[in-house]
C-alpha cells in the first residue's frame, strides 16, 4: 500500500530557501514580502524566475499564484495549487509540490507563505471577524456557535484545550514555561529571531500577564510581518544547483479520531480536544519515511502556542499521552538534549510565518547551516498546525 | 456599532438551533435511526449513513468540561475579564456548547451548569450557561 510513497522517498528535494526579515511593521505589501522571499530562495538555489513552473500557496495567503508569478516574472506556470488551512499548510504544501513533480505536472515548484501578521492582519485580534457588522457565521463556518459567545481567537481556543489537558493530566504552567524557555534559548543564538537578544527565565514566564487562562503572554507566539519560501525540485536536478539538496523523505497528513467540521473553534466540541490530527499524521509519516521518532535528530514543531508543542510531543510519539508536560520539563528539548526542537526559536521566539519558517529552519539543519546547528543531524521532522487536521514532513540530509 | 455579536440566522444546517433559542428552547441534532448525536449539526449521520436526523429537546442541564478566563480584550463588545465555558449536556452526552459568563469565575471540571436564555435586541435569545446553584 505504501509502494508509491516508498518509491518517492528522497526523489525530490528542497533546493533553495529564502526569508525576509521578521518584523513588527514591514511597511511593505504582502506581495512585496512574498516576492522578496521567493527571489531569495531562487537566488539561494541558483535559479531564475523563468525556471519556476509551479507554485503552491496557502489558502490563508493574500497572494495568489498569478499575483506572485506576475511579480516575479514567471512566464510559463504549468501547475498551481493550494493546501491548508493556515498552519497545516507548509508541510502539506511541500508535499503537494513533491506530488506535482512526481506526477509530471511541474519540475520546479515555489512554495511560499507571506503575511503582515502584526501590522495589518493580527490573528490575535480575531482578525477574520469584522467589528462593524457583527452578524457572524453560517455556511459551514460554524462561527455562529462561537463568536457570539466570546470565543474569538486561536489563543482562546488553545486556552480551552490547555485547561482540558490540565484537567485530565495535571499539566502545569511551569511545564508550559519550560517550552517557552527552550524556544527562547535557541532564539538567543539566532540573529534573525525577533527575541534573539532577550532572555527568558521561569520567573519572567510565571510573572507574565495572563491573556486567556491558563495561557500567559509567553505561551503565545509572535505576531509577525514577513515571508518565507522554498524551492522544490527533483533531487537529480537539485544536485546540479548551488546548494546541497535537502531530501524530502516523506510527507503525510492526518485527522483526529473525532473530527468535526469547521476550521478551529469546533475542536472544543470534540469528545477529547487534546487529541489532534498529528497522531495519525505522525504514524503515516513514519511508515512512509521508514524513519520513526527514535531516529529523529532534530524537530521543528509547529508552535502557535506552547501547548501546541506539548500536544504534538505526545501525538508524534516522543512521549506517552498525558506525559507531554513532564517530558517538556525533563530538559530533553533544550540545547544538548535528546530532542532539540525549533532550533531557530520557532513561532514563539523567532517569528510567526504560519509554519513556513519551520520548513526553512529544517532545511538549514539538513544543510548544516542553522544558527544552532545540531552536530551530525541527518533527519529532521517538521510539523504543521494542529487544527483542524495535522500535517508533517520528514527531511533528510543528502 | 451594534450592541451584540449575533449568530447568522437561517443557515440550512445550523439555523434551527438559533431559532429554537429565540423561542427559549435548547435543542441538539441527533440521528433518528441510530441515536448518534451530531455537533456541529448537519443532515447526515456518518455513523449509520442515514439522513434521518432531527432536532431534539434538551432539558438544559450540563456539566462543565473546560473554560478560560479572558483577561486580554480582543473585541469592543466583549470587555475583559469574561469567562468562556464549554459544557456537555446531561441528556445528550457528546453534545458540547460554548457559553459566555461576564467576569472571572472560579470553576472546576464537572460542575453542574444550566442554560439561561439571554435576550437579544432583535427579540431573540442566546443560550448561555451558568452554575446550577446560582440565582
Amino acid at each position: 500500500m505504501d509502494e508509491l510513497a516508498i518509491a518517492a522517498r528522497d526523489k525530490c528535494a528542497i533546493a533553495g530557501i529564502g526569508v525576509t526579515e521578521f518584523m513588527k511593521d514591514s511597511r511593505r505589501s504582502v506581495l512585496s514580502l512574498a516576492t522578496e522571499a521567493s527571489l531569495a530562495a531562487l537566488e539561494d538555489a541558483g535559479l531564475r524566475p523563468e525556471d519556476v513552473d509551479g507554485i503552491v500557496r496557502c489558502p490563508h495567503d493574500q497572494i495568489t499564484h498569478n499575483d506572485l508569478a506576475s511579480s516575479l516574472g514567471i512566464p510559463d506556470l504549468t501547475y498551481w495549487g493550494e493546501v491548508g488551512p493556515g498552519g497545516v499548510g507548509p508541510c502539506a504544501q511541500v508535499g503537494q509540490a513533491m506530488a506535482a513533480i512526481m506526477g509530471g505536472l511541474a519540475t520546479t515548484v515555489l512554495v511560499f507563505r507571506s503575511l503582515n501578521g502584526r501590522s495589518e492582519d493580527r490573528f490575535g485580534q480575531g482578525g477574520h471577524m469584522t467589528k462593524s457588522a457583527p452578524v457572524v457565521g453560517g455556511r459551514a463556518t460554524y462561527d455562529e456557535y462561537f463568536l457570539p459567545f466570546g470565543l474569538m481567537t486561536a489563543g482562546q481556543t488553545f486556552a480551552l484545550m490547555t485547561q482540558s489537558h490540565m484537567n485530565k493530566f495535571g499539566t502545569t504552567s511551569e511545564q508550559l514555561g519550560h517550552i517557552a524557555i527552550v524556544c527562547r534559548e535557541y532564539a538567543n543564538h539566532n540573529p534573525r529571531a525577533q527575541m534573539g537578544d532577550r532572555t527568558l527565565t521561569m520567573e519572567d514566564y510565571l510573572s507574565s500577564r495572563m491573556i486567556s487562562s491558563p495561557l500567559r503572554l509567553f505561551d503565545f507566539c509572535l505576531e509577525t510581518d514577513g515571508a518565507a519560501a522554498v524551492i522544490v525540485t527533483t533531487t537529480e536536478r537539485a544536485k546540479n544547483l548551488r546548494q546541497k539538496p535537502v531530501l524530502i523523505r516523506a510527507q503525510a497528513g492526518g485527522c483526529p479520531p473525532d473530527m468535526r467540521g469547521g476550521m478551529m473553534f469546533p475542536i472544543v466540541m470534540r469528545d477529547d480536544p487534546t487529541e489532534i490530527g498529528g497522531k495519525k499524521a505522525g504514524e503515516t509519516l513514519y511508515r512512509k519515511a521508514g524513519i520513526g521518532p527514535d531516529e529523529i535528530d532534530v524537530a521543528q514543531i509547529y508552535d502557535c502556542f506552547t501547548i501546541s508543542i506539548l500536544l504534538q510531543l505526545e501525538a508524534y510519539g516522543f512521549c506517552k499521552k498525558g506525559e507531554g508536560g513532564p517530558f517538556a520539563a525533563s530538559g530533553a528539548l533544550r540545547p544538548g538534549g535528546s530532542l532539540p526542537i525549533n532550533t531557530g526559536g520557532g513561532h514563539l521566539s523567532e517569528g510567526y510565518i504560519h509554519g513556513m519558517g519551520h520548513v526553512v529552519e529544517a532545511a538549514r539543519q539538513m544543510r548544516g547551516e542553522s544558527s544552532y546547528q545540531i552536530e551530525g543531524a541527518e533527519t529532521c521532522l517538521v510539523t504543521g498546525g494542529p487544527l483542524p487536521t495535522g500535517s508533517a514532513l520528514m527531511l533528510r540530509r543528502a | 456599532m451594534a450592541d451584540r455579536v449575533l449568530p447568522r440566522k437561517g443557515d440550512r444546517d445550523t439555523g434551527a438551533f438559533f431559532e429554537a433559542a429565540d423561542r427559549r428552547e435548547l435543542v441538539y441534532k441527533a440521528c433518528d435511526d441510530c441515536g448518534t448525536v451530531i455537533n456541529p449539526p448537519r443532515a447526515r449521520c456518518a455513523k449509520c449513513g442515514g439522513w434521518n436526523t432531527s432536532w431534539k429537546q434538551s432539558a438544559g442541564k450540563a456539566r462543565l468540561n473546560t473554560w478560560s478566563v479572558v483577561h486580554q480584550q480582543v473585541h469592543p463588545l466583549f470587555p475583559a475579564p469574561y469567562t468562556i465555558v464549554v459544557v456537555e449536556l446531561d441528556d445528550a452526552p457528546g453534545i458540547r456548547y460554548v457559553g459566555y459568563m461576564d467576569g472571572a469565575h472560579d470553576l472546576h471540571e464537572g460542575m453542574a451548569m444550566r442554560v439561561r436564555f439571554e435576550p437579544t435586541e432583535d427579540g431573540g435569545a442566546l443560550p448561555q450557561w451558568m452554575p446550577d446553584n446560582a440565582e
